[in-house]
């Protein structure tokens, strides 16, 4: 439809819109005749068309209000039942007695202790990786195979990641169940992502700036590490921060890779219990609902922040791009 | 312009230092110092709280041990104890099975735990037979009308597989039969007890310790089986019918530090108070003169 | 050219408004895609030389003409070999990186396959995939109950979400002012941000009871699944329509304005039909979060291991499933979860291999249809 009447909208082949009509083909001259004659038929000038308009919009209102209305009831709703079970106390103190009363500092030392590793093995392997698809790489089949990679390895859902990470990590690699292993299963979450937003990142940096490092005599290492990457590096740190908000929500990798028992873990190989996990547990145990609710706050909250710090930092950066 | 090069060369050199961090991570997985006496812990979730707090004032009273503990199930905590040998103490919350007895693991009992019947307090019915209970479990009676309760549609919230309590509860109740296929299955205790306290029609089943827990203001009630209530001293003497013994397993007698942790276990503190607060029952006499004289396992 | 240089100059501002940024947006990828081809002909000699080098530019200066065979690099040489051995090796290195990822999906799959082979000598692989029954006792694992429950539930998830997805998306690209779309764009975002566990924490504290309420029972079972999941994919699929949607000309609305449609006719009979695709592969792609989606799923279905019987009768999914028994499984009960696990790869593989085709195709339609203009 749409095509046809793309086609059909320059001047030439509008004449022959009548020829078509005839045939049966819906043109734009065709919705324009149904226009006016709705018109023609309405008395009061506001026809059927314009009736049908309000009510899509209306719809589409709706719809968008619906939208925002479901963020909204569950951040109010975990805001007004978390924020009272927020002290010092409940983010600094171990949990205790066998109902975790009190805090959940390990649990959030574990998160970003895992979570920060993840970021840490990711981080090197994706970047370059973007480097080579997008500075280096021949179109052909080998970057289209990469990148179907990429595409599929995002599209791995987390559950078979976890398995993956249990079967590879723990049980091939004899990895205990810790932060490592968990961290080394996140690794293979972030990993597409960070490689896409650096990929786009560097295609964003302008050529010209490219040929000036050439001109100066730049070997292509030279260009790219002091030139292209430096440019791109606010978009990348953006691309960053959202892998990371997302590997902090993640529960189904870290479920059977770190340890389920509460710990708080010094070398990258001792077990721990992370925030989700935490969570999940509080909820499903439901005897203490109020450190569940403080778990989800303090996880809304930091994935909040990383957000809002991820949407900043590439404001201003593009701010003085423009300038 | 110089001032965006200026940022952008300060990115650049924050991208570079997290690539460093990756190295200095790596490496420090390889490294990795540990304490001289490590007993490690693993096995059944049921008995993961009790473990952990008792590590936690165990690791308080003699800083030179380091306790590991870590909730895995059963199966996992067996296999870790007596065939790969990287557990010291495996913990379970069901008896062993088949293969598991050639093992030779000794079995020392550190709590005792009742599953309580429940059912909404609304509900008429204050006492079943255990006969009954399982052909409600079974599928077999499907009406709360047909156990001379109120008209309504029996709805069975049932425990997960990997449960301890599931398997405790079948092996006293189902007789070998199998559970109805068309039941709610929650992987959490507390889960159960508030369903049931907010659905007339429901019946779960719970350790006995979290029938009345603390911090809870949600009311479920708990049923007399064959007319025998679930109090302490009738689930010790093995009278109510639904009880099991919680294991620690160990691989032959227990000595130096894993046999201080257990002493601390089955010590007064730990079971006045974490078993207590786990809605478990301390062990008896018996039980500590047994682990006590060292032999009789 | 020089008005599509200009273009790439301001590509990463993203603050103006969605029409033009949408056009921004695909020229510059084109420029740049333009722009590449031009500048480095001979991408596949690694360990170039500055003649070669310099040769770049040549061959942009004077575009169209057939480059000169390239020179040996022995006479004129302004870099050292170890230069040039440092150069290859770091690209090799890159390489290595990228293909990480073929790498990771590759071992993914191999060892789940791996740990579920075993499936065809002790269940029997056509007995997992057609059992109906699932029983851990009896020692019977059949996949069709979880097989059923995850379709139904993406099934039902999507007949609630991507109407709204896409409605909120037709919104933000086609209704809403600028100011407007300030908040509604961080909303989305911040909605697809919310970790699952959250959601599924949610579900069952709010949900769950309604539910009940509203149809008896316990309240766990499809109906809630399909609340909870639909907010889980609703935001996955709401950007990338919006992106479709966006990257349609201005000139098909305004012609559409011109002939005297109203803003609805245009939206419902123009850039949707035109944005169709997107749409598709952004619902495809939400399919594929919904099918894997695990935490939230898991709390609020009931978990009962049978087929479809009802919207308030409890379910079991292949992810939460797996979640559920994984821990204290061992043996043939193991190897069944990993098969699960491995058709929930085979699964993702799949639709993300339908997305790549469905474009291919639309690329070559669309390429047909210019070939036939021009000639």
């Amino acid at each position: 439809m749409s095509k046809s009447l793309h086609q059909n909208s320059n001047s030439d082949q509008l004449a022959n819109s009548a020829q078509a009509t005839s045939e049966g083909r819906t043109t734009g001259m065709q919705v324009l005749r149904q226009l006016q004659e709705e018109h023609r038929q309405s008395e009061s000038g506001l026809g059927k068309a314009h009736f049908y308009n309000r009510v899509a919009l209306g719809v589409l209102w709706g719809a968008t209000g619906i939208t925002i209305g479901l963020l909204a009831i569950i951040l109010i709703y975990v805001i007004v039942n978390g924020i009272g079970v927020i002290t010092p106390e409940f983010i600094f103190t171990w949990p205790r007695g066998v109902n975790a009363e009190g805090g959940i500092w390990p649990t959030i030392i574990a998160t970003l202790y895992s979570t920060g590793l993840a970021m840490a093995i990711a981080t090197p392997i994706a970047v370059l990786a973007a480097v080579y698809l997008a500075e280096y790489a021949k179109q052909g089949k080998i970057v289209k195979t990469i990148r179907f990679a990429a595409d599929s390895l995002a599209s791995v859902p987390s559950i078979v990641m976890g398995l993956f990470a249990l079967a590879f990590f723990v049980e091939t690699l004899h990895i205990p169940l810790s932060m490592l292993a968990a961290a080394l299963g996140l690794s293979l979450l972030m990993l597409p992502i960070i490689m896409r937003a650096t990929e786009e990142a560097i295609r964003a940096v302008p050529r010209y700036i490219r040929w000036g490092s050439y001109g100066m005599g730049a070997t292509k290492w030279q260009t790219v590490s002091r030139v292209v990457i430096p440019t791109a590096t606010p978009r990348i740190i953006t691309g960053l921060i959202l892998a990371l908000a997302r590997a902090i929500g993640e529960t189904a990798v870290v479920f059977y890779t770190m340890g389920i028992a509460i710990n708080m873990p010094i070398v990258p190989i001792d077990s721990g219990r992370s925030m989700s996990v935490h969570l999940y547990l509080m909820a499903v145990e439901g005897i203490n609902l109020p450190a569940a609710y403080g778990t989800a706050f303090l996880l809304l909250v930091i994935i909040l922040v990383l957000n809002l710090s991820a949407r900043w930092i590439s404001k201003r950066y593009s701010r003085i791009d423009g300038a | 312009m110089p001032g965006r090069l200026k940022n952008a060369t300060i990115a650049c050199q924050l991208l570079v230092t997290l690539v460093l961090l990756a190295v200095v991570f790596s490496l420090s997985a390889c490294v990795g110092g540990h304490f001289e006496s490590t007993i490690v812990v693993s096995g059944s979730t049921t008995l993961l709280p009790i473990a952990e707090v008792a590590a936690q004032e165990f690791e308080a009273i003699h800083p030179e041990y380091n306790v590991l503990v870590s909730g895995m199930g059963t199966s996992a905590g067996i296999e870790a104890v007596g065939i790969t040998g990287t557990a010291d103490i495996g913990t379970a919350s069901r008896e062993l099975r088949g293969d598991e007895q050639a093992l030779n693991l000794i079995e020392i009992p550190v709590a005792y735990d009742g599953i309580a019947v429940i059912v909404h307090p609304t509900n008429p019915i204050n006492d079943l037979t255990v006969a009954q209970v399982r052909d409600i479990f079974t599928g077999a009676v499907k009406n709360w009308s047909e156990l001379g309760g109120d008209d309504l549609p029996i709805v069975i919230i049932n425990r997960d597989e990997a449960s301890g309590t599931r398997s405790a509860f079948a092996s006293s109740v189902m007789d070998g039969q199998t559970f109805e296929i068309n039941s709610v299955v929650l992987p959490g205790t507390g889960q159960v007890r508030e369903v049931v306290s907010r659905t007339p029609e429901a019946i779960g089943y719970i350790s006995v310790g979290f029938v009345e827990p603390r911090h809870v203001d949600t009311i479920v009630k708990a049923l007399s089986l064959n007319g025998i209530y679930a109090d302490d001293e009738n689930i010790i003497s093995g009278e109510y019918p639904i009880a099991r013994a919680l294991h620690f397993l160990t691989n032959g007698v227990p000595t130096g530090a894993v046999r201080q942790y257990i002493q601390f276990v089955l010590s007064p503190q730990v079971q006045q108070g974490a078993v207590r607060d786990a809605g478990f029952l301390p062990v008896t006499a018996d039980d500590l003169e047994r682990f006590h004289s060292g032999g009789g396992y | 050219m020089s008005e599509r240089q200009t273009n790439t100059l301001d590509t990463p501002d993203n603050s103006d408004t969605s029409d033009q940024r949408s056009t921004h947006k695909a020229d510059a990828a084109a420029t740049a895609d333009s722009l590449r081809t031009d500048a480095n002909p001979d991408k596949t000699s690694l360990t170039r030389t500055p003649t070669v080098e310099l040769k770049d530019f040549a061959d942009t200066a004077r575009a169209g003409q057939a480059p000169p065979p390239p020179r040996p690099a022995t006479k004129l040489q302004l870099v050292s070999r170890s230069t040039q051995i440092k150069e290859a090796s770091l690209a090799s290195l890159f390489f290595l990186c990228a293909f990480f990822a073929v790498l990771g999906v590759m071992l993914i799959f191999a060892f789940v396959a791996w740990r579920a082979f075993p499936i065809t000598h002790e269940i029997g692989l056509w007995n997992f995939l057609t059992g109906t029954k699932w029983s851990v006792a009896e020692g019977t694992f059949g996949a069709v109950p979880f097989i059923v429950g995850s379709l139904v539930m993406t099934g039902g998830s999507l007949v609630f979400g991507v109407p709204l997805a896409v409605l909120t998306a037709v919104f933000m690209s086609e209704v809403a002012s600028p100011r407007a779309n300030k908040i509604i764009r961080p909303a989305v975002e911040l909605l697809a941000g919310i970790p699952s566990v959250v959601v599924g924490f949610f579900g069952v504290v709010v949900i769950v009871p309604i539910v009940a309420n509203l149809v008896g029972g316990a309240g766990f079972g499809p109906l809630t699944g399909w609340i909870v999941l639909s907010i889980m994919i609703m935001p996955t699929i709401t950007t990338l329509s919006e992106d479709a949607l966006n990257s349609i000309p201005m000139g098909i609305r305004e012609a559409s304005y011109a002939m005297g449609a109203t803003k609805w006719q245009t939206i419902w009979k123009v850039v949707i039909p035109a944005a169709k695709l997107g749409i598709i592969d952004a619902s495809i792609l939400g399919m594929g979060r919904a099918i894997g989606e695990t935490m939230a799923v898991l709390m609020v279905v009931g978990n009962a291991p049978q087929i479809f019987a009802g919207i308030s009768a409890p379910i079991s999914t292949m992810t939460s499933q797996i979640v559920l028994e994984m821990g204290y499984s061992s043996g043939v009960h193991r190897t069944a979860l990993f098969g699960l696990g491995a058709i929930l790869f085979l699964i993702s593989m799949s639709l993300v291999l339908t997305v790549r085709l469905l474009s291919r195709e639309h690329r070559k339609k669309t390429r047909k249809v210019k070939k036939g203009n021009t000639a």
